[in-house]
Parts: structure tokens; sequence; C-alpha cells
């Protein structure tokens, strides 16, 4: 891979290189210079071949339009099997020498692209890339809703660093390292099974609501969840189907089984259902329960599209007086930037039973936040913290504009309205402003304003607050 | 806020945009419908475009129209425009499908490529037969290219498209991490209302055919020069051997 890596950027080098000085193609390359010695080096290991009869005469003085003829000719026949790390890199040293020459010998970049393309196939080294992100937070109340330290947070918390290498045809592993103590948060088999079956074994992520475009914000409600155990899914023309077994090892009361089902049909190009069901099973209590789903997509038009989720649960264990099978609806509707030419749109309604209840089975990286909880305020403090006597509506709007390759906007409203049988104002209010400058796409800058007000009955729970946060991005 | 008031906005605001967008069809809607975006955002923010185009017929016919709209173009200009852009996809052999990456997030490694996409023709899955090469190199920022399906079945010949009601290409969520946890994303379209015949229809379809020709001929004439020269060989021989023969005679 490193090899790959290596000749990836003498292809690189070739293309985008600033002019080198702009030398005399016909001029000697003087006896004592390090090119002799590099393209000796390269010819005695047989990475590349010197002369068109494959020989090398090293002690004969060459022209700098000869020796970049060797360099292109190596670009176009160098040895993948036979080169090391350094051969590589000498190779990208003379390119960078005779980067004039090789453009007036007409070395196609794009032709060396595919080249380079090919040979990739057949290396399958390992892969890394990943990304880092730094948060300064300003609160505006000293220990208030963002869960800040004091008023001011600077936070590095959040960096991945993946990899992933083909193991043979039917085998890949991947695997994702983050936190300052250097865990693996994934690390799994992608496996391919008889009958067009895929399997993933081991501590992997699924996401059913994000591959559905049923959430855009924080958090899926259900079915966004970390696990370890086994995972398979078969994809079939109308649709797919995907299903999991996992297991929480623990303290032995933590002890739990999890399934999880999903199927999925595209009953026409513009519409589309689906049916999942999540369960849990606790080894040694009698808790655990069940949710079960069926939503939908209808696009009105490739950039319209009303989205739905009907949610029933059947809770194992309940307080006396508590329903044991609440249940939940949302509407989504989802508008590209598209339709209006200016901003897309997202309006949400959402509403649950007092005692539905969420589980954990939203996160993949985050533990017990709401769906809408993007800043680290509760948003939805009535939604499903346990067995509750709040029925909750939610209503979230959110709007992005993209205004070039560089800059965007946008905007975000929850109003969360907690209704309790004994009355008493639990509404909330959380408004966001964001502003996003892409430097170059590696590298990327948010500002964000965020307000959260919260209902009188909240006093001293819940406390009103707001936050600015700028925050750095890197990817690679 | 209460219930049924949202509920009621909502339902106002679908209405107004169905016939907002209803009143606006066009051509524009026509390109719309076959190339279709699905954008994908990570908890950190990573940000991932995927825009797939397949080539119908119809949204051939509708690119062309366009195209002749913004260039003011003659009959016979838009049918050259027709006859280069079908050249170029190769539509007559492959199903040609149009692939547009716009990574905002971690790099993608996507080598081999043609393991990371499918195509659903009816009920069966077909991989590429070739494709941009350039899909399997690391990807930060933009990058698009052309993959290439089989169009012809391999035993019957016959056109795969033809009793095809919907065709659906699917990538590996695996490609990026921005799409963790996706197993697959997909992007399909009803055929069934499309007649990719009547691409092959018309001046541009007549310059193909002819190009198609040519090339047979070339490839016969080919094939006719190696058996002239293998007759040749055996005519050579015989001529050698009839010759030692009558050398031997004379001996």
């Amino acid at each position: 891979m490193k090899k790959f890596l290596a000749l990836v950027a003498v292809v690189a080098l070739v293309a985008f290189a600033a002019p080198a000085f702009a030398a005399n193609p016909f001029m000697d390359v003087p006896m004592n210079s390090w090119a002799y010695d590099a393209i000796s080096q390269l010819s005695a290991v047989g990475v590349v071949s010197g002369y068109p009869d494959g020989t090398f005469k090293g002690n004969q003085p060459m022209t700098r339009y000869e020796m970049a003829s060797i360099v292109a000719r190596a670009l176009a026949v160098v040895d993948m099997n036979k080169a090391s790390k350094q051969d590589v890199e000498m190779l990208k040293k003379l390119v960078v020498e005779f980067k004039d020459e090789l453009d007036a010998l007409g070395v196609q970049v794009d032709e060396l692209d595919s080249r380079v393309a090919v040979l990739e196939e057949n290396l399958g080294g390992w892969k890394f890339w990943g990304e880092f992100r730094l948060d300064a937070k300003f609160g505006d109340e000293v220990d208030g809703a963002y869960g800040l330290g004091g008023d001011t947070d600077f936070t590095q918390s959040r960096y991945r660093i993946w990899m992933s290498k083909i193991i043979d045809d039917k085998v890949k592993f991947i695997g994702r390292m983050t936190g300052k103590d250097i865990g693996f948060s994934r690390y799994y088999l992608e496996v391919a099974l008889p009958m067009d079956m895929t399997m993933w074994a081991g501590l992997w992520c699924y996401d059913w609501e994000g591959a559905n475009g049923l959430y855009n914000d924080n958090d899926a409600w259900f079915g966004d969840q970390a696990l370890q155990g086994f995972y398979f899914t078969k994809p079939f023309s109308m649709g797919d189907f995907s299903f999991y077994i996992a297991h929480n090892d623990g303290a032995s009361v933590d002890e739990y089984f999890r399934y999880g089902l999903d199927v999925n049909f595209n009953v026409a190009e513009n519409f589309r259902i689906g049916l999942g069901a999540l369960m849990f099973d606790y080894d040694f209590t009698d808790d655990g329960g069940e949710v079960y789903n069926v939503n939908f997509g209808f696009n009105f038009t490739d950039d319209i599209a009303f989205k739905g989720v009907y949610y029933m649960e059947d809770i194992d264990t309940v307080a006396a007086g508590v329903d044991d099978g609440p249940s939940a609806w949302r509407a989504i509707l989802d508008v590209s930037q598209n339709a209006f030419g200016f901003t897309s749109v997202w309006i949400e309604y959402a509403n649950a039973d007092d005692s539905f209840f969420l589980f954990d089975f939203n996160g993949c990286d985050t533990d017990g936040s709401g769906p809408f909880d993007n800043y680290g305020a509760v948003t939805t403090p009535g939604l499903g913290r346990g067995q509750q006597d709040k029925e909750t509506d939610i209503l979230f709007v959110k709007l992005n504009q993209k205004w070039n390759d560089n800059w965007s906007t946008f905007q975000r409203y929850v109003d969360s309205s907690a209704d309790p049988v004994g009355g008493g104002d639990y509404d909330v209010q959380n408004l966001t402003f964001g502003v996003k400058y892409y430097y170059t796409p590696n590298l990327s800058f948010e500002l964000v304003y965020d307000d959260v007000d919260y209902g009188d009955a909240w006093a001293g729970t819940l406390d009103d607050d707001s936050l600015i946060r700028l925050r750095t991005h890197v990817k690679f | 806020m209460k219930r049924n008031k949202v509920a009621a906005l909502l339902i106002s605001a679908i209405a107004i945009l169905i016939f907002t967008v209803s009143a606006f069809a066009g051509t524009e809607d026509i390109l719309n419908r076959w190339s279709k975006t699905r954008h994908f955002e990570s908890d950190l923010g990573s940000e991932l475009d995927i825009t797939v185009t397949y080539y119908s017929s119809e949204y051939i016919e509708a690119l062309v129209q366009n195209e002749a709209e913004k260039n003011l173009w003659t009959a016979d200009e838009a049918e050259n425009y027709k006859y280069e852009l079908l050249k170029g996809l190769q539509l007559d052999e492959y199903v040609p499908v149009h692939i547009e990456f716009d990574n905002k997030g971690s790099a993608m490694h996507m080598a081999p490529f043609d393991r990371q996409i499918v195509i659903w023709i009816g009920n069966k899955k077909f991989t590429p037969v070739d494709y941009d090469k350039r899909f399997n190199f690391k990807l930060l920022g933009k990058r698009d290219g052309l993959v290439y399906f089989p169009r012809f079945d391999e035993k019957s010949g016959k056109s795969l498209l033809e009793k095809a009601k919907r065709v659906k290409v699917s990538l590996s969520g695996g490609i990026s991490s921005t799409m963790d946890g996706i197993a697959t994303v997909d992007f399909l379209w009803d055929v069934d209302n499309d007649d990719p015949e009547k691409l092959f229809k018309g001046k541009a379809a007549a310059q193909l055919e002819m190009d198609r020709l040519i090339k047979r001929i070339e490839k016969l004439s080919g094939e006719k020069s190696v058996l002239e020269a293998q007759l040749a060989e055996i005519q050579a021989e015989l001529d050698k051997i009839n010759l030692r023969i009558e050398e031997l005679r004379k001996e």
C-alpha cells in the first residue's frame, strides 16, 4: 500500500509540481549527479530498464532529455512487485527533477492514472483514512445547558482513524480507532456469502434510518447503533433485507441480546415502504422490549419527498398504570435546494405517547442524547427518557443554503412541547444559526450560534442558555 | 403548538409544492429524473453527495434538446451532437452509468471499484464490464466518470433491457466512512416506459450504423487478410512440394 501511495505521489507530482528550473534538455547531467546512482539502483533491482535494449549505460554522460526518457519509461514499466518503498521514493525524486523534460516528452498523467489504478487493484494493501475535529465552545451560563465545564470548552475528543484491508476475494477487514485512550470503536470483517448475502462479524454500526433518509440532524430515533455480533444483509431487485444478532458483554446485570430485522421494498421508483423490528432481552432480569416500525418515502419529484415513520413499542416491565405499548409517529417534508434554488427545507413533525421510550437504540457514536440534541443541550426532555407522564409533540425545521463549493449557511428550529397530565409549561424552543466554510475539501470551519429556552416548568432542572461554537474539522 | 395546526400547515405546504412543481415541468425535470443525487452527512459534519445518471432514451433526447436550445443549434448540429454522445457512451454495446462524487469527508478508497457497484436489470444483477479507473484512487473532493455494464445477454445475445421494468444501481456503503452503518446505497428508475431502441432511429443512428458497418468491414477485411495469408502459405508449401517432386522425378 505504501508503495502504491508513493507511486500515486509520483503521478501527483508529475501533474501538479510547480514548473521547475527551465533547464536545457540537451545539457549533460553531471556525472557526479545523484540521478545516475538512482537510475543505476532502480535498474539493478530490475524495477526499471535503462535504454530500450534493457541496458543502462551508467558510465556514459547523459543529457537531461535522455535521463527523462528513462524516467518516463520507468513510469511506464515499473514493476511494483520488485519496487521497495525507497525505490518508489527515488522515482519520485527523479520525476521532480526532470518534470519539464517529462512534460516535453508528453508523459500523460491520465494514462499514468489508469495504469497505476490497474496496479492498485492487485495490491490490496492496507488503506488508512480519517478525520478529527476541534470544538471551541463558549456558553452563556456557567455549568449551563450545554454541559460545558465552566462556560468554555476546547474539545478535540473526536478523532477517527479508519483502516481496511482486502484479505481475499470474499473477506475484508474494517477497523476504526478513536478516543483519547486509542480504542477500537469498529472492528469487523465484511464477508461475501453465497446467494448475494453479506455478513459483518465483529463490532459494527448499522444505520437503517440513515439509509432511508429518515433523519438529517443529530441522530436517528431508532435503528442506528454500534453493536458486536453478526449482521447480515441481502439485496434484491425490489429492495433489501437485513437482520442482526448481537450481545452486550458487561457485568451480568447488563448482559443482553439484541436482535434487529429490516425489510425495504421499492414499490415504484418514487415510492418505498419499509418494515423494521428491534428487540432486546436481558440475560438475568425480566427487562427488555421491542420496537416495531413501518416507514415509507414518497417522492413527488426528485427534489421533493414526503416521508414518515410509525413506531409501536412493547415494553416488558413498566410501573403500575403506565402504558406498556406506547406509540409514536413522524412526518417529514424533505425539499432539496434544487427545488427552490436557494435553500433546502426539512420540516418534521413528531408525536410520542407519554411512556414512549427511546431505549438506547439511537446513535452509533453518541450515547443518551436525544435525536435533536445537536449542540449538547437537551431539546426534547419529554421524549423517550423513561416512563414519564408527558406526551410530546415536536416540530423541527431545518434550512440549508449552499452558496457555492466553499460557503454554506443553515438555520434550524426545534419546538418541543411536553404535555403532562397535571399541566404546566414544559415547552422547549431551540434556535440555531450556522455558517460553514470549506477552506479546502479537507478542512472546514463552522461557526454556530445556538440558543435554548425552557418553559417555566423546567426551572431548576433545565435552564435557558446559549452557545457559540467554532468547529475546525480536518479530513484526510 | 397545536398538533392539528402543524399537520394542516404541513399538508398545505405539500399541496403548494406539488402545484408549483407540476406547473414548471420541462426538460430540466426530465434531466433531473434520470440523474439522482443522494446526500450524506456524518455526525462530525463530513458531507458526501453521490449523483448517478442513467442514460435512458428520454434523458438523451432531453439532453440533446436542452443543448440545442442553449446553443441555438440547427437540426443537423443537434443530430451531430447526438451522434457524438451516443458514440461516446457506447450505448449500442453497453449500459453506461455516469457517477459523480463530491466528497467533503474523509478520503474514499474504492479500489477495485468494480467490486463496489452493481446494476440490477429486472431480477438479475450485473457487475461492470469497464469503468473509469480513476475511481480506484483515493478520493477527496470531486470526481466523476462512466461505468459500463453489459447490455446484451451473453448466451442469447438479447438486449437485457428489452423486458426490464426497473433498473437499480447499487453502491456499497463501505466506500465512504461518511456512510458508516449503511450497507448499500440504491438509485433506481422505472424504465418500462423507456424505449432504448428509439435512440437508434434518425440521422445519428444511421451514422452509428455506418460506424458499425465500417468496423465490421475492417474486421472482416482483417480476417480475410489472415485467411489470404494462410492460403498463400499453403500455396507456397504446395508449390515447394510440387517443385521437390519434380526434382525427385528428374533424379
